[in-house]
């Protein structure tokens, strides 16, 4: 195997695991609900009531839990499952004792986590496409749906490096994940809420992927948006890399 | 093969390794000895690069373990004490993602091969939770040979076996010496220590005590047992330095004595006051 395909053992190793769980009922239910829920809940109940500038509700709402979608099962089923792995299962260790370097062992799992996060996402681009008749996936929504889920796999990957025991990623998940789902533009747009608040929502990086996602074109407010999440996409890479490199029992 | 100078690791300050040091020569199953918490695992884990050393340096095959794990890790193959095989993959699944990881040249045929070294090729396409437990220590075993590795870390290889798998698992051991591989097992049991390690080091509370081929050790303390309960019910013994002093001791002894050659295990508890566990 080529140097540069040193990655790949280990992202199919996690194909062959998904794959077994691919089908199961559990499995498909939970990747779904929570955008289904809200889909409901948010676009079919309360968003009948509610005008969007030119568009409806659920137009505007769909892009936004294609995001959310993609940003919490890209990270969740890598935080969870390399957390797993280390502490419990301890097949990480099979991974730092073989001649690879960390930065594969990142590109394995982080593609991993993308799979993961781009499946969940499919599944709601497909509800999207039967609740919404203007919804249409774009060269750039794909392209930011990509980078979100790379964004968010990094992150995935730096908290199952780093949390101490399996509750500590739910703890990190309520802190992070859970706040960025409702306050960083999938629900209401960012651009009217009070000064102080938008400082804090637009550090994080949904806000930027959900800007991103809806627009047609790469305008300059677009082209801001796809640098920052660049620049959160190297700095989660580089730190979740020297997390591995690092690792010791 | 491989030097260990003064090789140190803490835990919440409490030493699990303790200024440990030896050297080892190629070709030989050289095995640690000690009851659980003496620190092999962590002395293990250290020698492949798994836990970073507070102090101390560690070369195998020529390779500084801090400055060049990259080097060892191609050289070498473990086996864990802690299972971790993939519980939902098959067999051979478990065994082509390790290859791939590795390298294995004709990865396929290497499979095979391995499987049948330990006896599991009608069960490759098996999940290994389906397996037992001794099953799963086999294809342990069996991973750790995919790379037909120059040195072999087997810790407690056997635990949990029943006696025959054990047996079985010692004789692909042993092939593996006369392959020329380098062995370092760790183990509780006597047994073991006994059936396969040319030389057998001593640790107990992190600190190495006697480092020597098991018949020296032997000699440290005296060849020969005298054992007998006496009237309150207690197991007396006397280490004898031969056959005759022995039968000597035993003559002056109540009834129900008997004389046998010491082992490890009376070796360890001389040397260190405990009992292996």
């Amino acid at each position: 195997m080529k140097k540069f395909l040193e990655w790949y053992p280990i992202y199919l190793r996690e194909m062959l695991l998904f794959r077994r769980k691919l089908f199961k009922l559990g499995y498909l239910f939970s990747a779904m609900v929570i955008p289904v829920i809200y889909l409901i809940a948010f676009g079919l109940g309360l968003g009948r009531s509610v005008q969007m500038g030119r568009g409806n509700y659920i137009d505007f709402l769909i892009p936004g839990l294609v995001a959310m979608s993609s940003m919490s099962n890209s990270y969740s089923w890598v935080a969870s499952s390399l957390n797993l792995n280390r502490l419990y299962f301890k097949t990480f260790q099979i991974f730092i004792q073989a001649p690879i370097s960390p930065s594969s062992i990142m590109i394995g799992e982080v593609l991993a986590g993308m799979t993961k996060g781009l499946f969940a996402s499919l599944l709601t681009i497909a509800a999207g496409f039967l609740t919404s008749s203007h919804f249409t996936v774009t060269p750039l929504f794909v392209a930011t749906l990509l980078l979100n889920c790379f964004l968010f796999a990094c992150l995935g990957i730096i908290t199952g490096m780093i949390s101490k025991s399996h509750e500590d990623t739910s703890t990190y998940s309520n802190f992070f994940i859970l706040p960025m789902s409702f306050f960083s533009g999938t629900f209401f747009p960012v651009d009217k809420v009070p000064l102080s608040i938008k400082a804090i929502i637009y550090i994080m990086p949904l806000t930027h992927t959900n800007i991103l996602i809806r627009k047609e074109n790469l305008d300059q407010e677009g082209l801001l948006s796809l640098v920052v999440l660049l620049a959160f996409v190297v700095v989660f890479f580089v730190f979740g890399s020297q997390l591995i490199r690092r690792y010791n029992e | 093969m491989i030097q260990v100078i003064n090789l140190t690791k803490t835990y919440n300050g409490k030493k699990a390794v303790d200024a440990v040091t030896f050297t080892l020569e190629k070709g030989q199953i050289f095995g640690l000895l000690g009851p659980n918490g003496a620190g092999k695992t962590t002395l293990i884990r250290m020698l492949t690069a798994l836990t970073k050393p507070d102090s101390g340096t560690c070369t195998v095959a020529s390779f500084d373990v801090r400055q060049n794990s990259a080097g060892l890790k191609k050289i070498m193959g473990v086996m864990p004490q802690e299972n971790n095989l993939d519980r939902e993959l098959t067999a051979y699944e478990n065994l082509l993602i390790y290859g791939m990881l590795h390298r294995v040249d004709n990865l396929h045929r290497r499979i095979h091969e391995t499987l049948g070294i330990v006896g599991l090729s009608e069960r490759k396409d098996s999940l290994v939770s389906h397996f037992s437990g001794g099953m799963q220590r086999r294809l342990l075993l069996a991973r750790s040979l995919m790379t037909s590795p120059r040195i072999l870390f087997l810790d407690e290889p056997s635990i949990g076996l029943d006696p025959q798998i054990r047996r079985q698992m010692w004789d692909i051991i042993r092939k593996a010496k006369m392959d020329r591989r380098t062995v370092v097992i760790t183990t509780h049991y006597i047994e073991e220590a006994e059936a396969l390690c040319d030389r057998v080091a001593i640790l107990s509370k992190g600190k190495l005590i006697a480092l020597d081929s098991q018949d020296n050790l032997k000699a440290q303390i005296g060849e020969y047992l005298v054992e007998y309960v006496d009237g309150e019910g207690h197991l007396v013994q006397h280490i004898c330095q031969s056959r005759s002093e022995a039968q000597t001791v035993a003559a002056r002894c109540e009834d129900g004595v008997t004389i046998r050659k010491s082992n490890l295990e009376d070796v360890f508890i001389k040397l260190t006051g405990e009992r292996l566990e």
